[in-house]
């Protein structure tokens, strides 16, 4: 049993090693740990086809394809071009209006889209603008990525991780909107304040021509009309239905692929060319991860940490979610955040077993995950999407630049969010 | 026929160390949208394309989007320059790899090469790389359309 234990360990670190240290793509570094771990699990006897497809959370995969198919419709249309368009006319060349306004499009976007996608859209534009302006893009990229990311954690579907909770906890749409908006709210209004202190300098080059931004023609952006109504109009009927899931008895996967199958009746596009923008790479990293975190139950190893972490968390439960804050933004800043919440999710799930609430370190977990990924340049694929499309202007972000800002961002975030953990302790043990 | 047969033979060619400013002064100067870069043997190395250069200019952001019709004014683009140090790098820093084509390679291969390669002048090299040439697509699209012209061609 122990020595079970200790394989089915051993490989999923050197999996994570893998996936962490890019020496593999991250997907084919997932499926080749999940394959082992079944081979190895069949051979010694601890792990079975039939356990490991269990161990697949369909609703989250479910709930991320639908939202995907979605998205996937309202990408050609020009949409997220139209906005970013509408909000720069709308600032009129003042540099801290524009941040502002870019910063709060990208958030509410991410909040019920994928934060990867809203910011591929989004920060072309703002490339474009920042080139017509003559001002360096580059506060605003960044700011993007950082609030963004500082966004998607207020609600259920804004980040994979937050899916990922919500399923292992049984968490609704609503308990987000009321354990993690407020919270996010506050936080993410400190990390706009904070980037308008660190960008001061940047921000206070007024561009000479303003008036050129009136020359970018809004009509143009959105290409296909009818197209984003449709998606829009299914989007806030799935949204409803996320709102009244508990009522209605239905599972937010199901209601993210009734909107997907609802969108793509009434859109009738061609549905490979739809298909083809699914991340498909992404599923399949978290299916193979299931899989790989399935093993390590199967042979106790996460009950064992459980069992040792339960002394610690009954005594100071407080400090136990402030530390796994801490803890998790730590590790998200420098790694991919899914993994780390994948291999939280079943020791926490250990723990409320031993009979402690869990409630609060699911939370905890949700903060941990969602902020950390601010701190560095490789934290978040926002961010990484960020640099890497900045490199295709005159000023490229490098990984120094960001340490100086989105490191603060990354420890204000937490900082507040620790803060408010603690004051309103209470409503998180619900 | 041969793309040797339609080719230019007085190519204006660079050596790897002439700065950017001195590779956008001859072409410039002799009004070409190609400079094959060669070595001290004459042996082609690379090319600097105007395409290269004009990348100083317009920063690639402009392919980000799938159009730009709804961009009416350039604003502060149209008025940016490259910064002076910049132009006083060396062109190889921009230098492209060549897709080039030996002296008897035939017409619609070349133009085959230059569709697919999206390219507008291929430098012509002789079988141990020396530069003998180039040919523009007109050049050889009109070396190719001129064989239309002859008598068994339907009066």
């Amino acid at each position: 049993m122990i020595i079970n234990g200790l394989i089915s360990g051993l490989l999923f670190l050197v999996s994570l090693w893998l996936i962490f240290s890019e020496k593999l793509n991250r997907t084919i570094a997932a499926f080749l740990g999940a394959a082992l771990m079944l081979g190895l699990g069949k051979l010694l006897g601890f792990y079975s086809e039939v356990e490991a497809l269990s161990s697949i959370d369909f609703n989250t995969l479910g709930l991320l394809l639908g939202m995907m198919i979605l998205v996937a419709l309202l990408e050609p249309t020009g949409l997220f071009e139209y906005l970013a368009v509408w909000a720069s006319r709308l600032s009129r060349g003042n540099p801290v209006r524009l941040l502002v306004l870019l910063g709060t499009i990208t958030t509410v976007l991410s909040m019920f889209l994928d934060n990867v996608t809203t910011v591929v859209l989004v920060a072309p534009v703002t490339i474009l603008m920042g080139e017509i302006l003559g001002i360096n893009p580059m506060p605003f990229l960044m700011a993007e990525a950082l609030l963004s990311n500082t966004g998607g954690v207020a609600t259920l579907v804004g980040d994979p991780p937050n899916v990922l909770i919500a399923s292992a906890a049984g968490f609704s749409f609503v308990d987000f909107l009321t354990h993690s908006f407020p919270i996010v709210l506050v936080v993410w209004l400190a990390a706009l304040l904070l980037l308008r202190y660190l960008f001061r300098k940047e921000l206070s080059v007024q561009p000479s021509n303003p008036e050129a931004l009136q020359g970018l023609d809004l009509s143009e952006t959105l290409t296909d009309r009818v197209t984003a109504f449709r998606v829009l109009v299914v989007l806030a009927c799935a949204l409803l239905g996320f709102l009244l899931h508990g009522l209605l008895e239905m599972s937010p996967a199901f209601i993210a692929l009734s909107a997907a199958a609802g969108a793509l009746i009434w859109v009738q596009p061609n549905p490979s060319e739809v298909l083809k923008r699914v991340e498909w790479s992404v599923l399949a990293f978290f299916a193979a991860l299931f899989v790989m975190v399935g093993g390590l139950e199967a042979t106790g190893v996460l009950d064992a940490l459980a069992r040792l972490a339960k002394a610690a968390v009954s005594a100071t439960p407080v400090l136990s979610g402030v530390a796994l804050i801490w803890l998790v933004a730590g590790i998200s800043a420098m790694v991919d955040n899914v993994p780390v919440t994948i291999a939280l999710i079943p020791v926490i799930e250990g723990l409320a077993s031993g009979g402690v609430n869990v409630n609060p370190f699911w939370w905890a977990l949700v903060f941990g995950a969602g902020f950390g990924g601010n701190g560095t340049i490789v934290g978040s694929t926002a961010n990484i999407v960020v640099a890497g499309l900045s490199e295709r202007t005159r000023t490229p972000i490098t990984s120094r630049q960001w340490n100086r800002r989105g490191l603060p961002v990354m420890l204000t975030t937490c900082a507040v969010a620790s803060l408010l953990y603690v004051l309103f302790f209470p409503l998180f043990i619900r | 026929m041969l793309v040797r047969d339609c080719m230019k033979r007085e190519v204006t060619s660079i050596r790897p160390t002439v700065t950017i400013r001195q590779a956008a002064a001859l072409i410039v100067e002799r009004h070409v949208g190609l400079l094959p870069v060669v070595d001290e043997h004459e042996r082609l190395i690379g090319v600097v394309r105007l395409h290269d250069l004009m990348s100083l200019e317009l920063p690639d952001f402009v392919n980000l989007f799938p159009e730009v019709d709804f961009v009416h004014d350039f604003g502060a683009v149209e008025t940016t320059r490259p910064e002076p140090e910049l132009l006083q790098r060396q062109a190889t820093t921009l230098m492209e790899p060549a897709i080039s084509a030996e002296e008897d390679c035939g017409l619609l291969r070349a133009y085959a090469l230059m569709l697919h390669h999206s390219l507008l002048d291929l430098p012509v090299v002789t079988s141990d790389q020396k530069l003998v040439g180039l040919a523009s697509r007109v050049d050889i699209g009109v070396a190719i359309l001129s064989t239309w012209q002859t008598s068994d061609s339907p009066s």
